[in-house]
């Protein structure tokens, strides 16, 4: 449905994104990852037609995105990451342009989500809290019945509330076999919604995996408090798994997944005091990832 | 042309031009209440009395004979150039460069509408309400002058010389216009869209003011005409096929400029 076909797209700056290779089959929802600067408004802006990439194609549905621009738009939800509306219209106003310009009579989709957010449209946009105008950019996005969604940050100024409630859209639109591509600072809620993720830094991508097993070949981290440290430290290091010293008695041992039987049959041998596990946030290891970037360079 | 968005621009943009058409009235209902046919030579000799240059610049000049030439000094040479134009340069950013600078023009774009069809719809809606601004002048001179002077204008001068002021607006307005499509900041398309008409104004004030700076006048595109000729029917034709050809070529231009060009949206 959304194909990057060795897309470089680069500024006069110098910055830009470089030979982006990669691909979203129909249905699921994938995330797209990156510190600030990374290029991922830039991507978003190939695959809008916004800018014109200066090699390499964009295509969705299997048309070009800079070319089939206003062909693609008719199956396709985007929410602005920087969402500036027509700030002189009301948000009723807003909509019912939004409609006309789409040709779109249907209103019941767009009834069901201004429900669903709880959104009151009286007032100008103007006088709109950040959140309103966040929620006002999904019910846009949403409200014709796309196949395909781009969303940059669709979460920014939302309460944790309406957070969920947006997750829950996400996961009705996934079932329903639409494809979405969304850009996201919200580890969280990368969690609990892709499928899939593509790292990009300095505008290339580092990695392109599935989440599940991302979280498996996430390490697994024990805080123990031991009467021993010393031989406690020395057997778990001969088992080559990482281990740091704290203050006291206190030990951090961090093993891969599958290193977790081998892990208890060592420490059956100590005399523990305590156990707490460290959880690893998918954000540390995205976070990680963010840092291999940077060592390739 | 794409209704919807044509609409959208006239509701956000139908004040500007109630605020222009206000002043214009103002402006058209002074200066036929203060023409006099019985003392047009009093005036004249009063006009006399005053710098020459100084009125020269503000396009007061020539052979004033009649209501029509009278409007066309007092009017055509400065004010309805001078207002036109200000309404020109908010309403062009307004139409495309604004919306680029604080990207609201994502939303067009992420509608199945072309770029354009979108450019072409806010310059028609631009040069439509520039139309409409100067037929409404242009009716309003008739009536106001049918009522207080029955007889007195030349109606035939009267349209010819609104029919060169409309052009020459229309043409400002496509000059702003395609600075308004090329730039992503309103900073800049205000800037290089106002900067040209408003030295073109100043070019034709300096060129009016006396023989020697004449030359300067060819720098102006408001330069190529004397108001009060046109009003007492000098040939216009080739003026006018001018205006509309630069007008087109301008407008031509600004959809190929916003057709390829970059959008940081």
């Amino acid at each position: 449905m959304i194909e990057v076909k060795d897309m470089t797209l680069t500024y006069s700056s110098g910055k830009g994104v470089f030979n982006l290779d990669f691909s979203l089959d129909k249905g699921g929802v994938t995330g797209y990852l990156g510190p600030n600067g990374a290029g991922k408004t830039t991507t978003i802006r190939a695959l809008l037609g916004f800018m014109k990439p200066d090699s390499g194609t964009c295509l969705v549905n299997g048309m070009d995105t800079y070319t089939h621009a206003p062909e693609i738009q008719v199956n396709l939800g985007y929410i602005p990451g920087e969402t500036a509306f027509f700030s002189e219209m009301t948000g009723a106003q807003f909509l019912d342009f939004m409609m006309e310009m789409r040709r779109c009579k249907d209103r019941k989709r767009r009834d069901q989500l201004l429900e669903m957010f709880e959104l009151d449209l009286v007032g100008r946009i103007r006088k709109f809290s950040k959140g309103m105008k966040q929620k006002l950019g999904i019910v846009t996005a949403f409200m014709h019945d796309p196949e395909v969604y781009i969303l940059d940050e669709p979460t920014s100024g939302l309460d944790p509330l309406m957070q969920t409630r947006f997750i829950e859209l996400v996961h009705q639109e996934k079932q329903r076999g639409k494809t979405i591509l969304m850009s996201s600072h919200i580890f969280e809620e990368v969690e609990k919604t892709c499928d899939n993720v593509i790292i990009i830094k300095s505008g290339r991508i580092v990695n392109k995996s599935d989440v599940a097993s991302i979280k498996s070949s996430q390490r697994k981290g024990f805080s123990l408090v031991v009467k021993q440290p010393e031989k406690a430290s020395d057997l778990f290091a001969s088992a080559g798994f990482e281990v740091k010293r704290k203050t006291g008695n206190n030990l951090e041992v961090f093993i891969s997944g599958d290193e977790v039987d081998a892990f208890v049959k060592i420490a059956a041998t100590l005399e523990i005091q305590n156990l707490d596990i460290i959880t690893q946030t998918l954000e540390d290891i995205f976070m990680q990832y963010y840092r291999e970037g940077d060592e390739a360079r | 042309m794409i209704w919807p968005l044509f609409k959208k621009t006239l509701r956000q943009n139908w004040k500007l031009w109630i605020i222009f058409a206000a002043v214009l009235t103002m402006y058209m209902s002074i200066m036929i209440s203060m023409f006099d046919p019985e003392s047009i030579d009093a005036m004249l000799s009063m006009l006399d009395m005053m710098p020459k240059d100084l009125m020269e610049a503000m396009g007061f000049t020539a052979e004033i004979t009649s209501l029509a030439s009278y409007l066309a000094s007092w009017l055509y040479g400065l004010l309805m150039l001078a207002f036109p134009m200000v309404y020109i340069i908010i309403l062009a950013n307004r139409l495309i460069a604004k919306m680029v600078d604080d990207t609201s023009f994502a939303f067009l774009l992420s509608t199945p509408n072309s770029r354009i069809k979108i450019v072409l719809t806010q310059a028609v809606y631009g040069l439509t309400s520039i139309l409409l601004l100067f037929v409404y002048v242009f009716l309003l001179g008739l009536i106001m002058s049918a009522s207080l002077f029955p007889g007195e204008l030349d109606v035939n001068g009267f349209f010819r010389i609104n029919l060169i002021t409309t052009l020459v607006n229309a043409t400002v307005f496509m000059i702003c216009f395609f600075f308004s499509v090329m730039f992503n900041e309103s900073r800049q398309a205000v800037g290089l869209g106002s900067a040209i008409p408003i030295g073109g104004l100043l070019f034709n004030m300096m060129g009016n003011s006396s023989e020697d700076l004449e030359i300067i006048k060819r720098l102006s595109i408001y330069g190529y005409y004397d108001p009060v000729d046109i009003a007492n029917g000098s040939q216009m034709i080739w003026l006018v096929i001018a205006y509309l050809l630069v007008a087109s070529a301008l407008f031509g231009l600004s959809l190929i400029l916003f057709k390829s060009r970059r959008l940081p949206l």
